[in-house]
């Protein structure tokens, strides 16, 4: 009776090379859900966040206009880049202050002060009304910039 | 079930390679987001008002490219004084500038436009290869 029992157990198991035959057919399934797939993608996720954030988190958002002729500009990303926004609805940013147009042209010239290429970029929404640019740009002339970069997205040809 | 193994006696001598391809899949994703991030742009001047008014000359092979808002409408262009089609300014500025040294342009751009509208023409002096584009403003204007 327990010789069947082995053979019944043997035929279910398979072949048995090494002679591991003590399986427990009725041993208990594992039901503990595999979190380390999970716990993998969630850091993964946590650190693709950590590098994406600063570098979106330091912009308004405009929509840039879009321009076949743009050359890259990569001063514009660096630390102490002096970009001025204005977005579609006319309010201006210097980085991610809001400012008053009448102001911008003091704290333009505060933020230039002990740079030596007066550069300043401006990010002007393309649906934003051209008065407003123009009021932004009139400041930033009074802080005695003449290098305006016009920052836009490049059409690709 | 899959419990019933135990088949593979010997050790396992092949190197796991899933993680190393997950982690090399991961640091491309990262790089794909993080390259396109170059900022572009158009390279423009604004006109300094003269330190001497008085030795300002007037040139009059300054060329000014003028957008004349239309109401709702698409705008008017003008190189000087005369009128252009939107399509036609880019070669018109390449065959002016072709034959000349200083390659310097100005655009002026009504204060009701969309700041799209005058992108386009600073864009179409690039491409006519007009090296110093100035943004007139009414205080450029003014002689402020």
């Amino acid at each position: 009776m327990t010789a069947t029992t082995a053979q019944a157990g043997n035929d279910r198991t398979g072949q048995t090379i090494m002679g591991i035959n003590k399986r427990e057919e009725g041993k208990k399934i594992n039901s503990n859900i595999n979190v380390t797939p999970m716990v993998d993608v969630m850091l993964v996720l946590l650190i693709i966040f950590m590098v994406i954030t600063p570098m979106i988190g330091d912009k308004v958002h405009v929509d840039l206009p879009v321009a076949a002729a743009a050359l890259s500009m990569e001063n514009a990303n660096k630390e102490d880049a002096v970009t001025v926004a204005v977005t579609r609805d006319g309010r201006t940013y210097l980085g991610q202050d809001r400012v008053n147009t009448g102001d911008l042209g003091a704290k333009v010239a505060a933020r230039l002060e002990n740079k030596t290429d007066k550069e300043v970029f401006l990010r002007a929404d393309q649906r934003a009304n051209y008065g407003k640019v123009m009021d932004a740009v009139d400041q930033i002339r009074t802080a005695g910039v003449s290098q305006l970069g016009l920052l836009t997205e490049k059409r690709e040809q | 079930m899959g419990m019933g193994g135990g088949n593979h006696g010997g050790t396992m001598s092949e190197i796991n390679v899933t993680p190393m391809i997950d982690v090399l899949l991961v640091l491309l994703i990262i790089f794909m987001v993080i390259v396109p991030v170059v900022p572009k742009g158009l390279s423009t001047l604004i006109p300094q008002p003269p330190k001497n008014p008085d030795e300002a000359q007037p040139n009059d092979r300054t060329i000014v490219v003028q957008v004349l808002a239309n109401g709702a409408g698409e705008p008017s262009y003008k190189i000087n004084e005369d009128s252009f089609a939107k399509s036609a300014i880019e070669p018109k500025l390449a065959e002016i500038f072709a034959t000349r040294q200083e390659k310097v342009m100005f655009v002026k751009g009504d204060a009701s436009l969309d700041f799209q509208k005058v992108a386009e023409v600073i864009d179409f002096g690039h491409q006519a290869d007009v090296d110093n584009i100035g943004l007139i403003t009414p205080q450029v204007e003014a002689g402020h």
